[in-house]
């Protein structure tokens, strides 16, 4: 079965107030249009942007990203 | 769209306008002697269409966000832009090779010169091509 890396930063980003990908993306120091890649899996960060985009939502790295197949991650 | 996306297709668009009609006019009248002022003179009027067309679509693409234009390139931006380099130079050295080293033995002047320039042009054309190609697949 194929791996990927998956990601739920839309739903912390809902939960951190809807927080928008703007917002996110100037507090980790790239553009919108990066968030959005990452959050549809087509773009996977540094691994610095990764653990600056934990540090925003206060939680460790492996509840924000997750190496596995693409169903093995939800919420 | 983003700015940087935006400012590609501007390249991709001056390359076009300058350069189609550069080498459609030089195909038409071939004039391989060197000197060849008239061919310079050519090839002069498409340069400077080309920075024309650059210099004005900067201007107006920045007026039009001119955040966007400040800010600078972040880690994708950066990874687009080597991926796209990476793909263009493959092009320019095969066809730095064959211009510099195969077409001595069969041409000469102008079509030597102009042959590089079609490399250089299509190298361009490749790396702005990669870069609009990345920006509309979110790579």
């Amino acid at each position: 079965m194929k791996r990927s890396i998956s990601n739920r930063i839309r739903f912390l980003r809902f939960q951190n107030g809807e927080m928008s990908q703007a917002q996110l993306g100037q507090r980790i120091g790239v553009t919108r249009q990066t968030i959005a890649a990452i959050e549809a899996g087509k773009y996977s960060p540094s691994l610095e942007a990764a653990f600056r985009i934990a540090e925003v939502f206060h939680v460790p790295l492996e509840q924000v990203f997750q190496w596995g197949t693409k169903d093995g991650f939800r919420k | 769209m983003p700015y940087r996306e935006k400012t590609a297709w501007l390249s991709l668009i001056a390359m076009a306008i300058a350069f189609v009609p550069y080498f459609a006019i030089t195909a038409a009248h071939s004039r391989p002697a060197v000197p060849n002022l008239r061919q310079l003179a050519l090839f002069a009027v498409a340069a400077m269409v080309q920075m024309i067309i650059l210099g004005i679509g900067h201007a107006y693409l920045s007026h039009g966000s001119p955040e966007e234009a400040r800010t600078p390139p972040d880690e994708r931006d950066a990874a687009i832009m080597r991926r796209s380099i990476s793909f263009a130079y493959y092009i320019l050295i095969g066809g730095m090779i064959l211009v510099g080293c195969v077409m001595p033995f069969n041409s000469s002047g102008w079509t030597i010169i102009n042959a590089a320039l079609v490399m250089i042009v299509l190298a361009e054309i490749v790396h702005y091509g990669v870069v609009v190609v990345s920006y509309r697949r979110q790579a």
